[in-house]
């Protein structure tokens, strides 16, 4: 991608065809996407919470910690932490949930699901976790079977992201709830060109010195752009037939985290 | 995110403590029990969830075993459990829930017994930390000194030498004065009264 192209203020997803999807700036088969998605996170999987600390600067734990607290979690209750790759959200899931309570950590790809299993059997963490590889689209798991669902910076790497969130609904309980963290759109203007310098010229070199994968930081910061903003992807949730509806800003808008209830 | 920041610092605050107490305790009776404290000084609730003989610290207020409503101020002297229902009493703090689970949480806290001075040795040496304890008890000490020549030498200066303000005895006398002033006052009243029914009277 050309460094003028790259520059050009986030874009917004156009209605692609049928067959075809966005990877990063790149319009492809829908059949392609998940293939290419599977590359970049099983290339940067080791270095993925290296990665996340230095190119956030440690504030993804506070957006975490944010979603825990709004999850209203408790003892005894089944969560699914989808794209929970190397499993922040499950390690805390876990232990509040407790003996009595699940927690499934659910990734797409094996790479990432390897290191969040090691990372939270290192931590102890074995008695109420289980680890299943399953497409957010087509999820493994009988109707309202959770709690709560999470998926953080998951979903804009999902080729069908409306079909994803049907899906989700199946799995709730009734009075479940769905919390989705993603990156999403500053609110301020100034944020936003100083949030897409950081993304175009900063994030792919740090990728390319930790990583060594700066391809894989250049998607990251184009699927950012492509990724629906905090009232579409409201929408898109509602049209999922979830209720209750919200999201909340965070650090600017720069992550939002949607919040929807099935009844 | 303030909250956030606040619940992380802490939670990693409290567990290197426990992990610092001389005798290991056993958090087990407490084990998924969640504490939920809302201080008057803060915006947001701190709650505090007992697993696997660590505590985690959250934002979370559904369904919580035990909610307690105080000041940082009250929970200074809360060191008793007995303090419990009197504190309750007086109104400087409201539990809702179950009391035993507060009660616990204070029985932990008060079981905490931390040998600094050990734990300090064990990172730079024993003479270095006999000599920086010392140095500490001797900072410590003409601090207090200086702290109370300070509040002294303010005293004399605003009250003798300024005279900006009165003495306690002064004060007293000042109030005696004014107690007088109002009997008199009162006793010319009634008999101002007396004398006006009598006039009218006649």
């Amino acid at each position: 991608m050309p460094a003028q192209q790259q520059n050009q203020s986030p874009k917004q997803p156009e209605p692609s065809s049928d067959n075809t999807t966005h990877f990063g700036y790149k319009t492809i088969d829908k059949e392609d996407k998940v293939p290419m998605v599977a590359g970049v996170f099983h290339s940067v999987a080791k270095q993925y919470d290296v990665m996340n600390d230095l190119m956030s600067f440690g504030i993804h734990r506070l957006w975490k910690r944010f979603t825990i607290d709004a999850s209203g979690v408790r003892p005894g209750n089944s969560v699914l932490d989808l794209a929970g790759g190397t499993g922040d959200l499950t390690a805390k899931f876990s232990q509040l949930v407790g003996k009595d309570g699940k927690v499934v950590l659910a990734d797409i790809n094996s790479s990432m699901l390897n290191v969040g299993r090691d990372k939270l059997r290192d931590k102890g963490l074995v008695q109420n976790i289980k680890y299943v590889q399953a497409n957010a689209q087509y999820l493994p798991f009988e109707d309202n079977t959770f709690d709560i669902v999470t998926i953080a910076f998951g979903l804009r790497n999902v080729t069908d992201q409306d079909m994803a969130l049907r899906s989700i609904y199946r799995v709730l309980k009734p009075g479940g709830r769905l919390l989705i963290l993603e990156f999403s759109k500053p609110e301020h203007e100034l944020l936003n060109k100083a949030y897409d310098f950081y993304s175009f010229n900063i994030l792919p070199k740090m990728g390319e010195l930790v990583a060594k994968d700066g391809d894989s930081y250049q998607y990251l910061a184009e699927s950012i752009r492509m990724h629906p903003n905090q009232e579409t992807l409201k929408s898109m949730m509602d049209n999922a037939g979830f209720e209750q509806t919200s999201f909340k800003n965070l650090t600017g808008g720069v992550v939002a985290l949607h919040k929807g209830y099935k009844f | 995110m303030l909250q956030q920041v606040f619940t992380a610092s802490i939670e990693l605050l409290i567990n290197k403590v426990l992990a610092l107490n001389t005798e290991k305790i056993d958090l087990k009776k407490l084990e998924q029990k969640t504490l939920s404290i809302f201080l008057s000084e803060l915006k947001f609730p701190i709650s505090l969830t007992i697993n696997a003989n660590k505590i985690l610290v959250s934002g979370l207020t559904e369904n919580v075993d035990c909610t307690v409503k105080t000041s940082i101020k009250t929970l200074q002297v809360l060191k008793a459990e007995q303090q419990l229902t009197e504190l309750i009493k007086q109104n400087k703090l409201d539990l809702t829930g179950d009391i035993k689970v507060a009660q616990q949480f204070m029985q932990l806290a008060e079981s905490l017994n931390i040998d600094w001075q050990s734990e300090l040795a064990s990172h730079i040496g024993d003479v270095p930390t006999h000599k920086l304890m010392q140095l500490g008890k001797r900072v410590a000490g003409k601090l207090q000194f200086a702290s109370k020549q300070i509040k002294a030498d303010a005293s004399e200066y605003l009250v003798h030498e300024q005279r900006l303000v009165v003495t306690r005895s002064e004060l007293e006398a000042f109030n005696q004065q004014v107690s007088q002033v109002s009997k008199h006052v009162d006793n010319i009243s009634t008999r101002l009264d007396a004398l006006t029914k009598g006039y009218s009277n006649t």
